[in-house]
């Protein structure tokens, strides 16, 4: 079936949220509940298009070649060099497309309950989480890599804003501070790899630069270095080492902002990026690694800082990046072994590399619906008690029933639980990684690295569970169960309160229960994609089609040749939650004890720090940066000014000087005319003399 | 050597000797009236010098100059002692060390 | 072609000269003083706006002339004509002019001392800057870069703050300095011209038409001595000192005309005269000096993008001390002027464009930055930034224009930075490979001043040292100009090819040494 006319109102799907945007921005104080409703509703309904589109793209929908473009030239800069506007739908698209709009609705209609105590503040909230919305649907609609980094800007700002939504508080400011330069830095050297590749191909447009005739046609050396350096952006906004550490202070923002920005979607556009660089990357194997290496670390080392975090949030942001890193570690695992298949023409090495960039992707969409829901349900925990600590929590199992419930699905999934959705996609990545050792003994290294990472996934995500739901109950569990009791009884008989008999008194409103229980269901059965039609790997393609039924997965996962990885990964993950659950359940363990001990002191220390990276950022930030400029304010203070007014010194100098000459006395006026006449009659007489010449009267 | 008998150079002579007395009251005498008579005397001696070349050259142009020249002379008295008394009615002294107020 | 009896330029030279003149005169009545002023530039904004539409409809291929060209001769026995005439280049400038010059009128409508003298003078600006833009003829070209000169000495001299004798003196003897060293060139130009063409002449495209045969030392001893009175005037480091005095002191209408129009007059010297009229100076082809380890590199370039990327650094550094968020403004417009030098260094069809581009987008830009410090003054009482804070909560208003404000200064694509500083760095690429990477640095220097002040004024606890009863958010006069500058910057932001379809062309004929 032909699908271009549906396809041709793609441009529509930013569009609506920047309406909304608009509308909001402009009218929102005149609006009751300060514009959330028309939020949701243009949200929902470039939801509803992105979904149909992504539909007709996912099955079979697309032209022949692959992808559907259309696009206008935006600006021209000079006769080689024009900037396009477009749009572009493969299937990478579409699957974006589909976890942005559809993970975005939900969290716009959580928000109506989570922000709702926020007053007229909600107007600015709305305006810019529609606004974010529609540049980020944007983001993934580009068809050329400027276009990409236009909005890739602009959702970085959007980020900012958010973050920083409760301005007045001094820590919020700061973060969003952090957050913004900190990617700033990683766009620099996207805006770097831009221009080297702007200059390389005089285009930017994924069609015209992804043509293997092109790529062929130009310096590799210069392509590689490209890609490298939009890779650095990459790793800016998708928080990898050694640009990580803005994310755990972006938890400054609402929770809502947390899930949806820093947790489904913004820092996935990093890992988007890489995808859509892939036909350019693989020309650059050593790029590919690099990537492999610092998704690896980066996966390995924000598992371990979230393993002792009092904070509910950040061991989500810790956990982010973590699975971040997951993806990253695919992506270069699979380009890699592409890259080499690619030289050597090995089909096969090809087919496994092309399975790589399928699990990064396939990770991406489940850990944004998982992470959503848990972000969510810790937005609802914190909507409760009103404190991020996890220490004061404790024992809201009682109170809050169905949150505890999602947020365990939730934890199951990405802790790796068969048959939950996180279970499969982190499967292939490790799978990916080990096939990856034939051709490089550093995968090997990072297998273990990522092995040891699922097993303190599921270590600390049930250490936040049986922290928050389990156990004693916290002081603030405590206080807000008071407290609501006593609001309940006020507001009893009043139909206003949505407060559902059925989850308990102490729940949330059900706007915000809603979106919970849509992500727990896709938390759970988002992997299943892998099982339809001819699969997921075989939509989310590069290069090679191939089509691959239940049954294979089923065999490749549970009694093929490989199918020892899966049980390790297994056994990774229930050892990593059976730990928790004798340490923080059964207090079988007795963690304090352990972590006071003076050999483990030093390195709990350096979790809670960070790895010193705050303290190193903030000292090359106020020591080194600021610092030489305040030695060049003095420079340009006291050395250029200074010389500029010592010379108009000197000169007033000398004037003061030579107006000594002036004395008022007429005579010696005078005196020094009379004098001056003999002296010039005196001189041009000699002067004849000397040079001969004869005046004759 | 020319109708007059007299040479030339006597001329020259009286009106160097004229313009130096002038010159010399100008920058010693104290008083504004006297260094203003001084500088008639420079003029006149300039006068001197006119006339005696337009005898010598045999050219009248020399004698009309000099008659400007004394009409210039008149104006400038006139002025001069205006100037004077004005300076006299405002400052109470015509002598020039107590008239430095363009100093530096 | 609507204006083909009409001399349309003269009209829109003289109107603001005639009215800044009656204006002058105006005395005592200062509100009179103050509709009349801004009915005058409201009126030379009009035509200016129906010129450029009417000159987008010649089409493309007529960017690079000349249009609506006057040329009447003046003083014949020294050459001296009445050229005015408009391309691709200054087309967008004039506009600018006129543009500013109203919102800077109406920013001032709370001024109270010697109104209808302010008022005149602003217009007097007006008119010498539309003139510096307009004419083809060096002896008025240069006549009206000094009248320039005249009105801003005073707007800061009589207007400005505690130190203004200081900084006016200071800013008029480095301007006036510089522009004597450009007279200098001028005059080699002017006979060396008369020599080659048989009779003197002051029209520059007569002169250009010759120009570009002259020894190869002359014409680069001239392009030194042209570029020395257009570095001080843009300014680049080391000559830029007199600029954020003049800044600090002078009253606010007074920086954005100077930001926003008076710095553009040194970099569109470059592009105007120096560069087509002396291609020996910098063009390899037409034979200019080669740096001997780099092949494909003149001397002038080098000196052209040293300049540049010193003042890009230099400028975003200097920005990262200051405490007056006036003098920050300053030194950034000093970093972004030194990107507009790094894009004419590179003396590619991109990077002049970007130039030009980047000359039109600072003067919006430049334009809120300055009045969103005039208004931090007005309202709060200082500009020390330490002072302030949290003022986000009070002036939401005011803090979204400052932010938008900042956001397209640092290049945030959707504002109009963004084009430019893209077309910037690709032909510092283009033409200086790994160069780039210096000057990019300023992209996160230039976001880590402004993010940062935004965090200490506008965000965190409410400041304490301020008087808050008085603190409001922004008065009419000061919310019109600053909407219709930010709704331009959105504007041109969102498509930017509405100005840049009229720079390609004209830069590319600078290129090709027409002029």
């Amino acid at each position: 079936m032909d699908y271009t006319g549906l396809f041709e109102l793609a441009w529509i799907i930013p569009i609506l949220p920047i309406i909304s945007f608009l509308i909001v921005g402009f009218l929102g104080q005149k609006i009751k509940g300060r514009g959330g409703i028309i939020a949701v509703g243009l949200v929902a309904a470039a939801m509803v298009l992105s979904l149909t589109i992504a539909y007709a793209a996912l099955t079979g929908g697309l032209p022949e070649q692959g992808y559907f473009e259309q696009s206008f030239n935006w600006v021209v800069l000079g006769s080689d060099f024009t900037i396009q506007m477009g749009i572009y739908i493969d299937a990478v698209t579409a699957l974006m497309l589909i976890v942005v709009s559809f993970v975005a609705t939900l969290v716009v209609i959580y928000s109506l309950g989570y922000m709702h105590d926020e007053g007229d503040r909600r107007r600015r909230y709305f305006t810019e989480i529609s606004l974010f919305v529609g540049v980020m649907l944007g983001l993934v609609l580009a068809n050329n890599f400027l276009e990409l980094f236009i909005f890739w800007e602009l959702v970085g700002l959007c980020s900012y804003l958010l973050i920083g939504f409760w301005f007045e508080k001094p820590s919020a400011a700061s973060a969003a501070k952090k957050a913004f330069l900190v990617t700033r830095v990683g766009d620099v050297m996207f805006l770097i790899g831009l221009v080297i590749i702007f200059n390389l191909f005089h285009s930017t447009s994924y069609s015209t630069i992804f043509s293997p005739e092109e790529i062929a046609g130009v310096d590799q050396t210069w392509l590689m270095w490209g890609v490298f350096f939009m890779f650095g952006g990459a790793i800016g906004k998708s928080a990898q080492f050694p640009l990580h550490d803005w994310l755990p202070d972006a938890m400054e923002g609402p929770t809502t902002v947390s899930a949806l920005i820093h947790a489904a979607t913004m820092v996935k556009a990093g890992v988007y990026l890489v995808a859509r660089m892939f036909p350019l990357l693989v020309h650059a194997e050593n790029v590919m690694l690099l990537i492999a290496v610092i998704g690896g670390v980066t996966a390995f080392m924000a598992a371990t800082m979230a393993l002792n975090s009092p904070n509910i949030k950040r061991v989500l942001a810790y956990s982010t990046i973590s699975q971040l890193g997951y993806m990253f570690l695919a992506l270069g695992a699979g380009g890699y072994m592409f890259a080499l298949g690619l030289e050597e023409g090995n089909e096969e090495l090809m087919v496994a590399g092309s399975l790589g960039f399928a699990a990064g992707m396939f990770h991406l969409m489940n850990h944004a619906f998982f992470k959503a829901l848990l972000f969510l349900s810790a937005g609802s925990v914190i909507h409760y008690v009103h404190t991020e600590e996890m220490a004061k929590m404790g024992g809201l199992r009682k109170h809050m029933k169905v949150t505890s419930l999602v947020m365990l699905i939730g934890s199951l999934s990405i802790a790796g639980i068969v048959p939950l959705s996180g279970f499969w996609s982190k499967d292939l990545i490790l799978e990916t990684v080990w096939e990856g050792r034939l051709d490089s003994i550093i995968f090997l290294g990072l297998y273990v690295l990522a092995v040891l990472t699922a097993f303190m996934t599921a270590f600390y995500m049930f250490r936040m569970w049986f922290l928050t739901f389990a156990g004693e109950e916290g002081e603030a569990t405590k206080h807000a169960a008071a407290h609501h009791d006593e609001h309940h009884v006020d507001s009893h008989g009043s139909d206003e309160h949505d407060h559902k008999e059925s989850h308990g008194h102490h729940e949330a409103p059900w706007v915000m229960l809603a979106p919970l229980i849509v992500l727990a269901i896709l938390a759970i059965g988002s992997g299943f994609a892998l099982f339809i039609g001819s699969g997921f790997t075989s939509v989310i393609y590069f290069e090679i089609p191939y089509t691959h039924d239940a049954g294979y997965w089923l065999e490749k996962f549970f009694w093929g040749e490989s199918s020892f990885l899966t049980y390790i990964s297994l056994a990774a993950a229930v050892l990593g939650i059976a730990l928790a659950y004798f340490t923080f359940y059964k207090k079988r363990v007795d963690a304090p004890a352990i972590a006071s001990k003076p050999a483990v002191k030093p390195l709990y220390n350096m979790l809670l720090k960070r790895y010193g990276f705050t303290k190193g950022y903030d000292y090359v930030g106020e020591k080194i940066v600021y610092g030489f400029s305040l030695a060049l304010d003095w420079f340009d203070r006291k050395i250029i000014d200074g010389l500029v007014n010592g010379f108009s010194k000197l000169i007033q100098r000398s004037g003061a000087g030579l107006r000594r000459a002036q004395t008022g006395f007429v005579q010696t006026y005078a005196g020094v005319v009379a004098g001056g006449a003999v002296a010039m009659m005196l001189l041009l007489f000699f002067l004849l003399k000397l040079l001969g010449i004869e005046v004759h009267p | 050597m020319d109708a007059t008998g007299i040479p030339l150079n006597w001329f020259l002579i009286l009106s160097a000797c004229l313009f130096v007395i002038g010159l010399a009251g100008v920058l010693i005498k104290r008083n504004a009236i006297v260094v203003l008579m001084s500088i008639e005397l420079m003029l006149n001696a300039a006068n001197i010098n006119l006339v005696a070349f337009s005898v010598y050259n045999n050219d009248p142009t020399g004698q009309v100059l000099a008659l400007f020249s004394i009409g210039l002379a008149a104006a400038e008295v006139a002025i001069g002692l205006a100037i004077l008394l004005n300076l006299n009615r405002l400052r109470d002294t015509v002598d020039l060390n107590d008239l430095t107020i363009l100093r530096w | 072609m609507m204006f083909e009896n009409i001399p349309i330029l003269t009209i829109l030279l003289i109107l603001p000269l005639l009215g800044g003149i009656i204006a002058f005169f105006m005395g005592e009545r200062a509100k009179l003083a103050k509709m009349f002023a801004l009915a005058v530039s409201a009126v030379t904004l009009i035509i200016a706006t129906v010129l450029m539409f009417d000159f987008f409809g010649l089409g493309s291929g007529l960017f690079g002339n000349y249009q609506y060209v006057e040329d009447y001769t003046w003083v014949s026995q020294l050459g001296i004509s009445y050229i005015l005439g408009v391309d691709g280049i200054s087309m967008p400038m004039v506009w600018l002019t006129a543009l500013m010059s109203l919102v800077a009128i109406l920013f001032s409508w709370d001024i109270t001392n010697r109104t209808s003298q302010y008022m005149g003078l602003m217009l007097i600006l007006e008119a010498g800057v539309l003139g510096v833009f307009m004419f083809l003829d060096y002896f008025l070209f240069y006549v009206f870069w000094e009248v320039v000169l005249i009105p801003m000495y005073f707007l800061i001299a009589i207007w400005g703050g505690p130190r203004r004798d200081y900084a006016s003196i200071k800013f008029f003897i480095f301007t006036h300095v510089a522009s004597l060293v450009m007279l200098l060139g001028i005059f080699a130009l002017y006979f060396q011209a008369a020599g080659a063409l048989g009779h003197s002449t002051f029209d520059m495209r007569e002169i250009a038409s010759v120009a570009g045969g002259f020894d190869i030392a002359f014409q680069t001893i001239v392009f030194g001595a042209l570029l020395f009175g257009f570095i001080t005037k843009m300014p680049m480091v080391p000559l830029h000192t007199w600029l954020p005095d003049a800044h600090v002191e002078a009253p606010t209408a007074g920086s954005v005309l100077l930001a926003a129009l008076l710095l553009k007059m040194g970099s569109y010297g470059i592009i105007r005269i120096a560069m087509p009229t002396l291609p020996g100076a910098w063009d390899i082809n037409a034979g200019a000096y080669v740096v001997a380890e780099f092949p494909g590199l003149t001397w002038m370039q080098v000196i052209m993008l040293t300049l540049g990327i010193v003042s890009m650094l230099y400028g975003a550094v200097m920005c990262l001390a200051q405490k007056d968020i006036k003098k920050m403004v300053a030194y950034s417009s000093i970093s972004h002027m030194g990107g507009v030098m790094l894009a004419f260094a590179t003396f590619t069809q991109i990077g002049l464009a970007a130039g030009v581009f980047m000359m039109f987008a600072h003067g919006l830009i430049t334009g809120v930055l300055f009045m969103m410090c005039g208004v931090l003054q007005h309202k709060t009482g200082t500009r020390m930034i330490p002072r302030l804070g949290g003022l986000a909560a009070k002036m939401p208003k005011a803090a979204t224009v400052m932010m938008i404000g900042f956001m397209a200064s640092l290049g945030l694509p959707g504002l109009v930075g963004f084009v430019a500083e893209l077309g910037i760095f690709t032909s510092t690429f283009v033409a200086f490979n790994w160069l780039l990477l210096l000057p990019i640095m300023s992209v996160a220097l230039t976001a880590a001043y402004y993010i940062w002040a935004m965090q200490r004024v506008l965000f965190g606890p409410l400041t304490k040292d301020i008087d808050l009863e008085h603190l409001h958010d922004l008065s009419w006069y000061e919310a019109a100009p600053l909407y219709i500058l930010v709704a331009f910057i959105v504007g041109f932001g969102l498509f930017p090819s509405l100005i840049m379809d009229y720079i390609t062309p004209a830069v590319l004929k600078v290129l090709m040494g027409g002029f």
